[in-house]
């Protein structure tokens, strides 16, 4: 509500995500685009409509209900990295894996490290860390509960080109590795060039869907006529 | 079998190990930590030098506490006085305490050696006499040196040395007491409690109270003084006297020093109060620091939160981690906070100690450590324990509720979702817990609900008034900035930019002046009153029992010596026996069939009368109207009485008194009430009449002067042709009294100094609060291209304005709050204090600048790549 109008953010919204698809959301600011991806994710609730996740009616389900379907199906990269200052690379990989009470939390974590090319710096704090070295650390942390579905809400936001191509990669990289659904939310439309479907907002509304490639059917991910006030 | 720690608390001693090394959790670290140093030093080290300057002035009665009676209390419980004390019991009670025990009997009785007499106070004590100060004698009449000493042995007595010629006698002779025979063992140069009173100047003989009853001077009908002294650390004497004040009938009196009226005990009340004001100060200003801290706590981790929440992180996998953190930060803080306190206590006492009565440590063996360090007591542990987790729970509760609250989204959309435009009564809502809490503390340290809640409630006031006030001012400032150069112009822009953080930081820093300036102000008001108390020209010796016709040569003597002295005051013996028509004589006889007779002046006992045609000096009348002198008033017989007495007996202008003066009974109106300040030393009275009706009466004379050290000799002489006059010296009295005033002026100041640095800390803690936002504001400026120089000067410039502000209103506050103490606390003259208000805008501007700018000297310095980077 502002001054007593409704806003409506999003407007009918039908959109499903098959399994192992990558998927780019574009579209001018203030299009509504993350909104969407808090509301696929769960961090955010639709006034009205109906969301899925992994077949889990997140619409239906309370704040604690859909931090375990978060924690059980959904990994995140942020455009800010949001690393915890004052824990060191290792311990920032590791948090995910720990919260799903995964006792080989510090071994996958290191792994990880390496796959992303920080193994030498898995003792650093972010703050010792570049902004490509950082974002790095952010996608082993994404990877390391091997999530069904990864959200990167413009994860080279903040890169110049040279790592945003590098991160571009190894972002792809792993997750053809792991299988893994890919939401992401871009200005960037080089990256979202390497997604297999591409779908455009504008205005909270889904105006351009497009597919690259055939894809697998499995439905994992659906939101249905999303509305926000 | 190594047990499963949870990831929960896994996750959360290591954020903490982590945060701790890296500094991140300094500010809030350190304000528990000066919470609970400021309230552990201040506690342990005010309670210890409360004890000590008591055990200094204790020596005035020779104990901590005085039992007195005019009834000699029983062994046992009689059957008849189910109620009464007994005691035994009292005993058992103070040994249970560990509180040591002396006795004393009191009485007037002739001495004689052969045929010569003399009237004399016999003094029976116990051996264990006195349990506070020095007994000293010397055991030739030769000026050597002067021996500790506790009773005389059996069959042996001490005594003044005027006896000595009074009776012709000397060390080595035999008196006779009563009905038993004593030899004089030494020359009493110092007794303890001897009084303090002009009027009761008879020759002192302390004898050992074993040997009492072979005086026979015990009879029944005796006018004896019986009192019980007992000392003990002050818990203990403490929960003695709960147990036993209930138990007390009227004739019997448990006072200490400080319920005497005297100069001492005065200064010791106010130094009392003084040092457990400052202490509240701490208290308060380590709330506000915690406060500070907490808040600053809870938005450094809202996005750690939200990445917890966004990666699935449960609400109680949260809520445990966040709790464990606190609580171990808080732990931690604590022990640290009382290593702090507990070497800032140690330090403070060896800043000190030539000030301080060493006697004091090695009175309780407890007190003291093998190593020399003075052990503070379970009482400042407990209250700083107390302090730190209250501290640490009440004022962080909030904050850190809100941050495990925080919104998963701001993973999504940023920091500080925190609604702003929270509504009032929610604000409200919150600082229910922190409020309580602070009055809490507030209560538990100062014992006194009043003087807690009008602290708090006024703190709120003030704090109400000095927001919008600032709000005002900063928005002046910014009107007069635009027209000044462009870093004012920038400092100022900001400062009123920024004007809800500001001024909430305003009001702390404003509070932390504001109670600086206050215990400063009060300190220096404090000291001169004491220095006035006692002048130079102090009285230190009195003249007593002056004949009418050595009235005139006296007089001359001191006008020819220079010696300044106050009026000759006459002294007639009568006793009050009835107001109006109500017999006195009667109450006292009935009193005495009770049981009570505590010889409290006034009351059943001869008092001394005086007549004066003016008002003395020191006195005020406060209703009714003194005397004039024309001779319609001066003709009618009239009597002017002192403020307590008139209120002990019930007594108001226009009553009539009647007197029995010898053997005549004299009736005259009541017509003024005085106050008489009986701290001042020269002759007092409590009732005084107009010339009319005393003048022809027969008297002895009265005054007191000060004498120099070099007419001692000469009034000495002078004085030997007029063996009748006795001399009663009170230097050392005044000796001692100034030595213990000057003892609680350095406590005083040692007090000051931790106040001065708690406030200081909370300048920073809140300095350092802001750090982040203006960080970000740098990264900007530095970005769009402003020079380091304008950057450093407009960051000078707002603290420097930010700390004259505040500077400011704290004066106008503290002198608000100095008048409300000064009239209401300490009881003493209001006055004020402009050049303080220079201080204190000086002192705000100065320090507030320096912080700020040393906090941010390292931002400033930073290359604008490394701002950026940090601040993204």
């Amino acid at each position: 509500m502002l001054e007593g109008k409704q806003l409506t953010l999003l407007q009918d919204i039908n959109l499903a995500v098959s399994t192992g698809e990558t998927i780019a959301i574009v579209g001018s600011s203030g299009s509504g685009k993350t909104t969407l991806l808090s509301i696929l994710a769960g961090l955010d609730l639709p006034s009205e409509g109906e969301v899925y996740l992994k077949k889990k009616p997140l619409h239906q389900l309370n704040e604690e209900q859909r931090s375990q379907v978060r924690s059980e199906h959904v990994g995140f990269i942020f455009q800010q990295f949001l690393l915890i200052s004052s824990l060191t690379a290792l311990e920032n990989v590791m948090l995910p894996a720990e919260l799903a009470n995964d006792d080989n939390a510090q071994q996958q974590a290191l792994d990880l490290l390496a796959q992303v090319g920080l193994s030498e710096r898995a003792n650093h704090f972010p703050a010792q860390l570049s902004g490509g070295e950082q974002q790095r650390v952010a996608i082993a942390r994404a990877f390391i509960t091997k999530p069904d579905v990864l959200f990167a809400d413009e994860p080279t936001g903040n890169l110049d080109r040279e790592t945003s191509t590098y991160i571009t990669d190894l972002l792809f990289d792993l997750n053809t590795r792991y299988g893994t659904t890919l939401v992401l939310v871009t200005h960037d439309l080089t990256l979202a060039e390497r997604c297999q479907r591409r779908v455009e907002m504008q205005g909270g509304r889904l105006i351009d869907d497009q597919y690259v490639n055939d894809i697998n059917t499995e439905q994992s991910c659906a939101v249905k006529k999303v509305e926000i006030i | 079998m190594k047990l499963p720690v949870p990831n929960w608390a896994k996750q959360s001693v290591r954020l903490l190990t982590h945060e701790l090394k890296r500094g991140e959790l300094t500010i809030i670290v350190l304000a528990i930590v000066l919470g609970v140093a400021s309230v552990f030093s201040l506690t342990g080290f005010s309670g210890k030098i409360k004890q000590a300057l008591l055990n200094e002035s204790t020596t005035f009665i020779a104990a901590d506490r005085v039992l007195q009676t005019s009834r000699e209390i029983p062994f046992q419980k009689q059957t008849s006085e189910p109620d009464a004390l007994s005691f035994d019991e009292i005993s058992k009670r103070s040994q249970a305490l560990n509180v040591k025990q002396a006795e004393q009997v009191l009485m007037s009785s002739m001495v004689f050696a052969g045929d010569v007499m003399a009237l004399v106070e016999v003094q029976a004590v116990s051996s264990s006499y006195p349990l506070r100060g020095d007994l000293l004698v010397r055991y030739s009449s030769k000026k050597n040196k002067s021996i500790k000493v506790n009773a005389p042995e059996l069959g042996t007595v001490y005594i003044e040395e005027k006896l000595l010629s009074l009776l012709k006698v000397s060390i080595g002779d035999v008196i006779e007491i009563g009905e038993s025979s004593f030899v004089i063992k030494a020359i009493a140069e110092q007794i303890p409690d001897a009084s303090f009173s002009v009027f009761t100047s008879g020759v002192k003989v302390i004898l050992n109270l074993a040997d009492l009853n072979k005086t026979q001077l015990v009879q029944p009908g005796s006018r004896l003084t019986y009192k019980y002294l007992f000392s003990g650390d002050i818990d203990a004497m403490h929960s003695l006297t709960q147990w036993l004040n209930p138990q007390l009938n009227d004739s019997q009196r448990w006072y200490d020093i400080q319920s005497k009226q005297s100069p001492l005990a005065n200064a010791l009340n106010k130094a009392e109060k003084y040092l457990s004001l400052a202490s509240l100060l701490g208290i308060i200003l380590a709330a506000v620091a915690v406060s500070v801290a907490s808040r600053r706590y809870a938005q450094r981790h809202q996005n750690n939160v939200g990445v917890y929440k966004a990666m699935g992180a449960s609400l109680s996998h949260i809520r445990k981690m966040y709790y464990l953190h606190w609580s171990l930060l808080s732990f931690f803080s604590i022990l640290l906070g009382l290593l702090v306190g507990y070497i800032l206590a140690q330090l403070g006492f060896h800043a000190i100690k030539d000030y301080l009565p060493v006697e004091f440590t090695i009175d309780s063996a407890s007190d003291i450590s093998f190593t020399g360090l003075i052990t503070l007591g379970f009482y400042p542990f407990i209250i700083a324990v107390f302090t730190g987790l209250l501290c640490a729970l009440a004022f962080a509760i909030t904050p850190l509720k809100e941050l495990i609250a925080t919104s998963q989204l701001v993973v999504i959309r940023g920091r500080n979702l925190k609604p702003t435009n929270q509504k009032t009564i929610v604000r409200l809502r919150q600082s229910v817990i922190p409020l309580s809490a602070l009055i809490l503390l507030l209560f538990v340290f100062s014992n006194d609900l009043m003087l807690s809640a009008s602290l708090l409630i006024g703190g709120i006031i003030v704090s109400g008034l000095l927001l919008i006030f600032g709000r005002v001012l900063m928005k002046v400032t910014r009107n007069i900035g635009t027209k000044a150069g462009a870093s004012w112009h920038l400092a100022l822009a900001n400062l009123q930019r920024r004007a809800q953080e500001n001024s909430v930081q305003l009001v702390s820093f404003t509070i932390a002046i504001n109670l600086l300036l206050m215990i400063i102000v009060i300190r220096s008001a404090l000291l001169s009153e004491w220095q006035a108390q006692l002048p130079d020209q102090t009285p230190n010796l009195f003249l007593v029992n002056i004949a009418q016709n050595q009235v005139d040569s006296v007089e001359q003597f001191l006008e020819q010596q220079d010696i300044s002295a106050s009026d000759l005051y006459a002294v007639i013996r009568g006793r009050l026996t009835a107001i109006n028509s109500d017999k006195i004589s009667k109450n006292v006889s009935k009193e005495r069939m009770d049981g009570s007779d505590n010889g409290r002046k006034g009351v059943g006992r001869e008092l001394n009368l005086t007549w004066r045609a003016s008002l003395p000096n020191e006195n005020t009348v406060i209703q009714g109207k003194w005397w004039q002198s024309e001779l319609a008033d001066a003709n009618i017989p009239q009597v002017s009485i002192e403020k307590t007495l008139a209120k002990r007996l019930d007594i108001n202008v226009g009553d009539s008194l009647t007197f029995q003066l010898g053997s005549e009974v004299i009736t005259v109106p009541v017509t003024s009430i005085r106050e008489v300040n009986w701290q001042s030393m020269q002759p007092n009275f409590y009732m005084i009449f107009n010339p009319k009706v005393l003048a022809d009466y027969p008297a002895s004379f009265i005054s007191s002067l000060h004498v120099p050290l070099d007419k001692k000799v000469p009034l000495q002489e002078f004085l030997s042709a007029y063996p009748t006059i006795s001399v009663i010296d009170v230097d050392a009295m005044i000796l001692q009294l100034r030595k213990v005033i000057e003892q609680v002026s350095k406590a005083v100041e040692f007090i000051l100094v931790l106040v001065i640095f708690a406030a200081c800390l909370v300048l920073v803690a809140q300095v350092q609060a802001s750090m982040e936002e203006r960080e970000r504001e740098i990264a900007i400026l530095r970005t769009i291209g402003a020079k380091g120089t304008l950057l450093r000067n407009s960051i000078l410039l707002e603290f420097v304005a930010l700390g004259a502000i505040a500077g400011l209103m704290a004066s106008v506050a503290m002198e608000l709050t100095v008048y409300l103490l000064q009239s209401n606390l300490f009881k003493m003259q209001t006055s004020f204090h402009f050049e303080y208000w220079f201080f204190g805008i000086f002192a705000g501007a100065s320090f507030v600048g320096l912080v700020g700018l040393l906090s941010c000297w390292r931002l400033l310095n930073m290359s604008s790549v490394t701002l950026i980077r940090r601040t993204m």
